[in-house]
């Protein structure tokens, strides 16, 4: 009888720390999947920045040694992605295969210019940044005129803004939210544990000593949170993969590696700091207020 | 912390005011408890005996005087001093306040670990002397909502004894107990003060301070007042 009601303490005990263990891990999975959506957001905006190019259109008379020489300079600047060269030839030979006839046969000239296609890192798209290149690209003596589409660059700066705060914000929100259910289901769990508290203080602990083994505690089962949390993280990641994967897929390896880091610093820190302010709340509270 | 003088004198208030939060609970109190000495606080529920408890062992602070408990003085006390002073006392509580989430043995550990004592066979042999102190040298395994509430005081007793505190303080330590086991926790008690250690014991079952005379203090009309040894006055007190 007396093993079996000691089991049930334990095993009620166990529960308690399943429970806050569950809740935090999936709270942190949550924020795993916020991070992997704004990781996502962040590589769907670059891609739709990085595809926006603008147009050197070149002089006709320039001369091939130039512009090969033009498009290296270009391709060393660290705002550049990358170039791409059409000669007088490719272009006529493109737009004969676009119009599906040989224009050159009734025009008897080619009036296409060369081009450099200039496609630009992300970072480097808003339309202040662009207005300059553009001025700076202008003054090469090989260069008649910069072209680009003003309005779409505009658009989808704009775009891409309004969902950065949108997601920005979100972000913020959930964070507060997942601090909150950490922090209430921790400070619930210490709240149980108020009169114990008291007592140790009553049979002569120091604060530290009576704090030390609830904050080794407390960071264990943050870490273990983080573990779960990261371990549906993978189980989502494969169920997108295998079936939205043109939708969602998750390429840099890197970032989730540090989204899996920051989870479980995530989960190790606010669990231990939630800790520590808990129990010295019940450290510092007079005795008879325990019992409110 | 100020030494207490005479050296034999181990807790000394002088025109101590006891407060509960706000309320003045007992005022203008003088007293001088000694070495060894078997003191009994008695009077009627909400008299003040707990509050003078509490504030002997720094749970209240000491609103109004001077205090000495264990060379500690109350009056001056910081903080971070009242696990130190509480290491030099043994408390009896009426609601043992044992860990229940841990065994007698893991109690008493406890108790030793959190004041400073890390050596392992040490902390074993003083857990087994405790234990066979208090009878319940067989116990140590058991949880304390598997124990009577005779064995759960003595474990508190034990735990109590483990410093080797110069004064024990006791509260109703016998007020959940039958007379039985009253008496043989209050025998228990009367041969711990018979060791040297001064034992302050407030309680209401007058046929113990019957049985067993000794020092009488009194809380009643917001006073502390020493009371004679005889049969009638103990009848009239309670």
């Amino acid at each position: 009888m007396a093993k079996s009601t000691g089991g049930i303490s334990r095993y009620r005990l166990g529960s308690s720390y399943a429970t806050l263990v569950v809740s935090v891990s999936l709270v942190l999975f949550l924020l795993g999947i916020l991070g992997m959506v704004l990781i996502n957001a962040r590589q769907l905006s670059d891609y739709f920045r990085e595809s926006l190019s603008f147009t050197i259109m070149l002089k006709e008379d320039a001369r091939e040694a130039d512009i090969r020489m033009l498009q290296k300079e270009l391709d060393a600047k660290p705002y550049v992605k990358q170039t791409e060269y059409v000669s007088k030839d490719e272009a006529a030979v493109k737009l004969r295969n676009e119009l599906g006839e040989d224009f050159l046969d009734f025009l008897g000239y080619n009036p296409l210019m060369p081009t450099i296609d200039v496609y630009l890192q992300a970072r480097y798209t808003h339309p202040d940044s662009v207005i300059k290149l553009e001025k700076v690209i202008a003054d090469y003596p090989v260069v008649d005129e910069v072209y680009y589409q003003e309005s779409i660059l505009n658009l989808i700066n704009d775009n891409v803004r309004k969902i950065s705060v949108f997601l920005l914000v979100i972000s913020l929100l959930l964070f507060l939210i997942a601090l909150t259910i950490i922090n209430n289901t921790i400070r619930l769990s210490i709240y149980s544990k108020r009169f114990l508290i008291n007592t140790m203080q009553l049979i002569g602990a120091n604060r530290s000593f009576i704090r030390k083994p609830f904050l080794l505690k407390s960071l264990f089962f943050g870490f273990l949170a983080a573990l779960i949390a990261i371990g549906l993280m993978m189980g989502l990641m494969y169920l997108i993969e295998k079936e939205f994967f043109t939708l969602f897929t998750y390429e840099n390896i890197n970032l989730f590696l540090l989204l899996c880091l920051v989870l479980a610093a995530a989960g190790i820190l606010i669990n231990g700091i939630s800790t520590f302010f808990a129990v010295n709340r019940y450290l510092g509270m007079h005795e008879d207020k325990l019992y409110y | 912390m100020e030494e207490i003088t005479p050296l034999d004198t181990i807790i000394e208030l002088k025109s101590c005011s006891i407060m509960q939060q706000d309320h003045l609970v007992l005022s203008d109190v003088n007293l001088k408890v000694d070495k060894g000495e078997f003191v009994y606080l008695v009077g009627r529920v909400g008299s003040g005996k707990t509050s003078l408890i509490r504030t002997l062992n720094a749970q209240l602070p000491l609103a109004e005087g001077e205090g000495w408990v264990a060379g500690f003085s109350l009056h001056t006390i910081k903080k971070r001093e009242i696990p130190l002073l509480r290491r030099k006392l043994g408390i009896v509580f009426q609601d043992f306040q044992l860990l229940t989430d841990r065994s007698v043995h893991d109690n008493l550990e406890f108790a030793l670990r959190a004041t400073g004592w890390n050596n392992k066979v040490a902390v074993e042999e003083r857990i087994k002397e405790v234990l066979e102190k208090v009878g319940l040298q067989n116990k140590g395994f058991k949880m304390p909502h598997q124990l009577s509430g005779g064995e759960q005081q003595r474990v508190v007793i034990a735990r109590a004894l483990l410093n080797d505190p110069e004064i024990i303080l006791a509260d109703e330590p016998t007020g959940n107990l039958d007379p039985e086991t009253s008496e043989e926790i209050h025998i228990l008690l009367k041969n711990i003060s018979n060791t040297g250690r001064a034992v302050i014991m407030s309680t209401h079952k007058h046929s113990l301070v019957k049985k067993f005379p000794g020092r009488t203090l009194r809380c009643e009309n917001g006073k502390l007042s020493e009371t004679e040894q005889n049969d009638q006055v103990i009848e009239l007190l309670f």
